[in-house]
């Protein structure tokens, strides 16, 4: 094989495949937003359980993210699709498989902030009347979610590319559909898609985290010491 | 008609073995500014906590106008919408404005529609000089401008008492003038206030009552003229001496 970047006819050949490019395209980012929104329903309660829990709920939440993120993602998607079968659907599966690993990970990232936030707020709250909860929810919540952005434009990122894991249970998403256009000798283009894929991954990252970039700048505070 | 409007009966508190209260009396009438003073690790400010219960007392009873707010069926947030606190720290919220931080308890606590308590919010941070830093976020200000959206909050909720926990002990000198005058301008105006403070020109202009507390236990309690210029016990000589000499050139 010796392509070079500058061969014309490879660059032909993934402009002429770029609709099943975008297709599988389409895969990831279906499976990347069903999968971080999975992970927020479920990590963000996980986090608040890890700090403001006790008892039996908090020690499950906490072992249940030793174990997800103590496990391979790989062995995780085999593990629901082949062994537990959670659904028939891949997709489904592999939904859930990376949404649960997002929430491993996403109850850390809600944890921290949680906790960034001054104990005296929650104390000044109380003062004012309102129960555990309402202070958590009006006082506490809105400022830890401005801290998790950082860390949650890093978990998006995560998750985006992992999701070429899926092939495992037959997802065509993105990165395979690229190999699938060279595989068996079709095509000498194999560093020209990879070139084309990577474009895509970025050209996905780059809007997502400038998207909440300017989130995290609408919702803005000053900072320092209240 | 003569019952207190704070009452507080053999009141006891530990933190593990160490005795903090040790059966404190203390009843306090509508109108009344009482100020606690003592030194550190007195008991003085766990005693304020006790109030509102955001410390658990261990024995004895707190009463707020003639009811028990300290027995186990209390609803702890019922208390706390008629006791205000001002905290050393201020603790205001950090991701409202100042007009935020005033509005969220009205809203959230005593269901008031938004531009109702905007409006009323408005008057309270007039009433401590701060109304063209409504839109100013905590970060934004100064401590002493902090402690007044402080004291603001707290009146927001229109209480029966409010407690102020060292309301200028972590303020620069030059700010504790600012805060002083809204104390002092509240005390005339009548509203009950329960103050730990080492602040001796409040407490010898706006106190009805000055409370010296040691080891847990109330020593002395008088009227400021009394307990200042003719304290009876040594303990209370001995640490109003003390305070003179930090406090030198203190108005």
């Amino acid at each position: 094989m010796t392509s070079t970047l500058l061969q014309t006819a490879d660059w032909l050949f993934v402009a002429d495949n770029l609709g099943l490019l975008l297709r599988g395209t389409a895969v990831t980012v279906a499976l990347t937003a069903a999968s971080i929104l999975l992970g927020f329903v479920v990590g963000f309660p996980a986090g608040a359980l890890e700090v403001y829990g006790s008892g039996l709920p908090k020690r499950a939440v906490e072992r249940a993210g030793v174990v997800l993120r103590g496990t391979p993602l790989l062995v995780i998607i085999m593990m629901l699709y082949f062994v537990v079968s959670v659904s028939d659907s891949a997709f489904a599966t592999a939904t859930v498989a990376l949404g649960l690993r997002s929430a491993a990970y996403q109850t850390q990232i809600f944890r921290g902030a949680l906790q960034s936030v001054d104990e005296g707020q929650l104390e000044a709250a109380r003062a004012v009347a309102m129960s555990r909860f309402e202070a958590i929810r009006h006082v506490v919540v809105p400022q830890a979610l401005r801290r998790s952005v950082p860390g949650f434009q890093n978990e998006f990122t995560i998750v985006l590319k992992d999701t070429s894991i899926a092939i495992v249970i037959g997802i065509g998403e993105l990165l395979t559909t690229g190999q699938n256009l060279y595989e068996g000798g079709r095509s000498t283009a194999a560093l020209e898609i990879f070139l084309a894929v990577s474009l895509i991954y970025f050209v996905l990252t780059f809007t997502t985290n400038r998207s909440l970039d300017r989130l995290s700048d609408r919702y803005a505070v000053p900072e320092g010491t209240a | 008609m003569t019952q207190p409007l704070l009452d507080i009966d053999d009141l006891y508190k530990s933190y593990g073995s160490e005795d903090v209260l040790e059966g404190i009396g203390l009843e306090m009438d509508r109108g009344d500014v009482t100020v606690l003073i003592g030194p550190s690790g007195s008991g003085k400010s766990t005693l304020l906590r006790c109030v509102n219960q955001l410390t658990d007392i261990d024995s004895g009873t707190v009463a707020l106008d003639g009811t028990d707010v300290t027995r186990p069926e209390a609803d702890v947030n019922e208390l706390r919408k008629q006791v205000g606190m001002v905290f050393q720290d201020f603790n205001l919220f950090a991701h409202l404005t100042a007009l935020g931080n005033v509005t969220l308890g009205p809203r959230k606590v005593l269901g008031m529609d938004a531009d109702e308590a905007r409006e009323r919010g408005r008057e309270h941070l007039e009433q401590v000089g701060l109304l063209d830093q409504a839109d100013s976020y905590p970060a934004e200000l100064s401590g002493g401008q902090k402690q007044r959206v402080g004291i603001a909050q707290a009146l927001a909720m229109d209480p029966e008492l409010l407690l102020f926990d060292e309301p200028t002990s972590a303020l620069d000198p030059e700010l504790v003038g600012e805060v002083v005058d809204v104390m002092r301008d509240l005390a005339d105006r009548g509203i009950t206030m329960l103050v730990v403070s080492h602040e001796m020109g409040f407490a010898r202009s706006a106190a009805s009552d000055i409370v010296f507390l040691d080891d847990g236990e109330i020593v002395e309690h008088g009227p400021p003229e009394q307990l200042f210029e003719a304290p009876e016990a040594d303990r209370t000589r001995e640490f109003l001496g003390r305070l003179e000499t930090e406090h030198e050139g203190t108005p």
